[in-house]
């Protein structure tokens, strides 16, 4: 093959590897590799959730074209994307599932990392970054839910922001300026499309370049009984194999994300009106519903503080535990890391059962 | 020795609050002695719209209110009355009320004829030929806690009337002697009327006894002023009533207008029962059988009738859009906009003319074919998206064989 001008493709290689390190990107593509261990599956959520990212933005592009978020307008532009827009419906419902899957994706991704102990040294701020990225998917959502303007959420929103405004101290300034007052109002959406749009994405961004640069440097976590039995060492090249095989669950749930959008396609529900009272049996989305009943079962008064307020500093211990796990257990105490297992089962149950409640109640 | 030490406090405190009251409130000596003999008296006169404006006794019951001594406050040339009798009260409540210079400089706004009023009404003629047991001002206003009438708690309230009237005119022992019914309040709690009044607390809409019957010039409407008593709030009604060709002919039979249809007291909402050619109709109490006013009414139940089933096809429709997920509410409006014109078709009913309700009808038809197809369109775009679905799906499906194909031929791993 010549690299001539006859050789359009050729040429074009030709031209920027004279201008870029090409050869060398390509040979760090063709020596990554990925280790093959007893978990190997598990490893493709971190992908699945990337990819779902990628669906989050191209769709919410497309939204941003006819969404006029303020509190006059947003519901009927909301109807109009789904009534009017050619494939509006489509791409409204694909925003909203793949941002539920993504979540659901990534708490897989946790646990599967939790699980398999890949959070150890030297992997400390990965799992802090991944941490972050996890809460800040969760603010995308719950910012993104009022968008809308309807019922549910706005309620929703209050009840959240309410949770908020609990936090001894800082809980009522912020919950203060993420409402732009008092109470949820018209005031709150264009606070909520600022976030969304603006502030979590940048922020979202700068975080996944820093976990997938991580992830990088030090490359995927190897079973720890490698260590002991180098020779069970098993690894396949990134490309193609692994990238393959990724493609192909990215297929999959392209056509999972396809098919709920058509069958299960998002709700428009009754337009927000913030001096109706609230319905019955008002809900946050599932990924908030165990902590919603959690201080839900909390009861009035503990001592000297709220139930509430309990529930809140319970659940931030934890999650201060959460991210402290690397120097929890840092693989020198088999007691310790027991315990720790041992603890995230009890969370995972605890969260299911919980979500269960919430959603049978 | 509970008790005792219960009443020992509450003589102590009557003992404290009674000059605090008499302080307070105007009245002067005379409250100071009468609430010690009457429980109710202080609590009455703390809300009582005239001891607000420092109305004392003496200004109904006369006497002299600096006396300590209730001889020489009740003496002669003291002007004391004493308790009025009802016909005094009449006098006594219009004395003020009806001086227009008296009023206008306390409250300008209030109407001065109610004593003018009162006396062409039932109660006031009956009263002037000497029926004490008839209504005058206290017997709804009440006589020491009268209230403004914009009050909640005073009788004449909008949504106390209906019991203040029935208090007496539900009464079937103290009415025996009248010669009239008692069964207007039963009725009425049970009419449109009083369901909205009483039960939904719309006290700016729904009327009460007074709006219909007058409140100080209360008297049964006479058959020409029903079309105007009922037309103040149905205006429309009334109107197109009496531009309709019914209107001669009722008053030719001297029926009363909107009652004769409606009832009185017990008005209920109208179904599509009401009209037609059926025995039990409305419209059968005059009408036989086959003639024109027969056959209007027939047409009437027919139209309503088929844009009723229309109503019950389109929610059917719209309903299996939704729950397969559809969005729909282009089409709930046009159901609303249909609805609204089936109101409007049921208040243009009043003019008794098939080409007006067919004009309606046409408009009412037009909405519900619009509410259809917006139903119809959903549906099918429910099967595009499908299809549309199976499509991508296949396609989806041959690149993930094609990636799986793929996967195999790659060299095998170490």
């Amino acid at each position: 093959m010549s690299t001539s001008p006859e050789n359009p493709d050729r040429a074009l290689l030709a031209w920027a590897k004279d201008r870029y390190p090409i050869g060398k990107f390509v040979e760090w593509a063709e020596h990554k590799t990925v280790p093959i261990g007893p978990g190997a599956f598990w490893y493709y959520f971190g992908g699945i959730s990337l990819f779902l990212f990628l669906i989050q933005v191209g769709t919410g592009i497309l939204l941003m074209f006819y969404y006029k978020g303020s509190a006059d307008t947003a519901f009927e532009s909301v109807r109009f994307i789904s009534a009017k827009v050619p494939f509006g419906w489509l791409v409204r419902s694909v925003h909203a599932w793949s941002a539920n899957l993504m979540i659901f994706s990534v708490f897989i991704h946790m646990f599967s990392v939790f699980f398999m102990r890949a959070y150890r040294k030297p992997r400390e701020l990965t799992w802090l970054s991944g941490i972050v990225l996890l809460a800040l998917l969760l603010g995308f959502g719950f910012s993104g839910y009022l968008l809308p303007w309807n019922e549910l959420a706005f309620f929703a929103t209050k009840v959240g922001t309410d949770i908020i405004g609990v936090i001894p101290v800082i809980g009522k300034p912020i919950m203060y300026v993420l409402r732009g007052g008092e109470e949820v109002t018209g005031s709150t959406l264009p606070r909520f499309f600022a976030l969304h749009v603006a502030l979590f994405p940048a922020l979202l961004t700068t975080f996944i370049v820093g976990h997938l640069f991580f992830i990088q440097m030090q490359g995927i976590h190897e079973p720890d009984a490698w260590k002991a039995q180098p020779e069970q060492r098993k690894t396949m090249p990134f490309f193609p194999h692994f990238f393959m095989r990724e493609l192909l669950l990215w297929l999959i749930t392209l056509n999972i994300v396809a098919v709920l959008a058509v069958f299960f396609p998002a709700e428009l529900g009754i337009e927000a009106d913030p001096f109706s009272p609230a319905p019955a049996g008002i809900k946050p989305e599932w990924y908030f519903l165990s902590t919603f009943e959690f201080l839900k079962y909390m009861p009035a008064h503990v001592g000297p503080l709220e139930g509430e307020e309990l529930g809140l500093l319970l659940i931030s211990f934890g999650f201060l535990l959460w991210c402290l796990v690397p120097w929890i257990d840092r693989g020198q105490s088999r007691r310790m890391t027991t315990i720790v297992m041992g603890t995230g089962v009890a969370i995972l149950i605890f969260l299911t059962i919980l979500t269960g409640i919430g959603y049978a109640t | 020795m509970t008790k005792v030490f219960t009443l020992a406090l509450f003589v102590l405190g009557m003992a404290l609050a009674s000059p605090a009251l008499a302080d307070d409130l105007p009245g002067g000596k005379c409250l100071e002695c009468h609430v010690t003999i009457d429980d109710d008296l202080g609590e009455l006169w703390q809300d009582d719209v005239h001891a607000r404006t420092g109305i004392g006794c003496d200004a109904c019951h006369g006497g002299d209110a600096t006396q300590d001594d209730s001889d020489l406050a009740k003496r002669p040339g003291t002007d004391y009355q004493g308790e009025l009798s009802p016909l005094e009260i009449t006098r006594s409540c219009g004395g003020c009320h009806g001086d227009v210079e008296y009023m206008k400089a306390r409250k300008p706004l209030l109407p001065v004829d109610q004593l003018d009023k009162y006396q062409t009404s039932e109660h006031g003629k009956l009263l002037a030929k000497g029926e004490t047991r008839v209504a005058q001002c206290a017997s709804c206003h009440g006589a020491h806690g009268v209230r403004e009438v914009n009050d909640a708690k005073s009788p004449v309230y909008a949504s106390n009337v209906p019991a203040t009237c029935g208090g007496c005119h539900g009464d079937a022992d103290y009415m025996s002697d009248f010669d009239i019914k008692t069964d207007q309040y039963d009725e009425y709690v049970q009419s449109v009327h009083g369901k909205a009044l009483l039960e939904k607390n719309d006290v700016r809409g729904a009327p009460a006894c007074n709006d219909c019957h007058g409140n100080h010039g209360a008297a049964p409407p006479s058959i020409d002023a029903i079309t105007n008593i009922c037309g103040t709030c149905h205006s429309y009604n009334a109107e197109l009533f009496l531009g309709s060709p019914l209107a001669p002919a009722f008053e030719e039979k001297s029926l009363a207008d909107c009652v004769a249809c409606h009832g009185k007291h017990l008005i209920r909402h109208v179904s599509d029962e009401w009209e037609g050619d059926k025995p039990g109709a409305t419209c059968r109490k005059c009408h036989e059988e086959g003639e024109e006013g027969s056959e209007l009414a027939l047409y009437f139940t027919d139209t309503f009738g088929s844009v009723r089933q229309s109503f019950e096809e389109i929610e059917q429709l719209l309903g299996e859009a939704e729950v397969k997920g559809m969005d729909v509410t282009e089409g709930e409006d046009y159901v609303e906009a249909a609805r609204q014109g089936l109101m409007q078709a049921r208040t243009l009913m009043h003019s008794f003319s098939k080409p007006v309700m067919e004009e309606k009808v046409t408009e009412i038809a037009a909405n519900q074919a619009a509410a259809l197809e917006v139903g119809y369109a959903a549906l099918q775009a429910l099967e595009d998206r499908r299809r549309g679905l199976a499509i991508s799906t296949l396609l989806l499906l041959l690149l993930t064989i094609g990636v799986a194909i793929k996967i195999r031929t790659l060299p095998p791993l170490d």
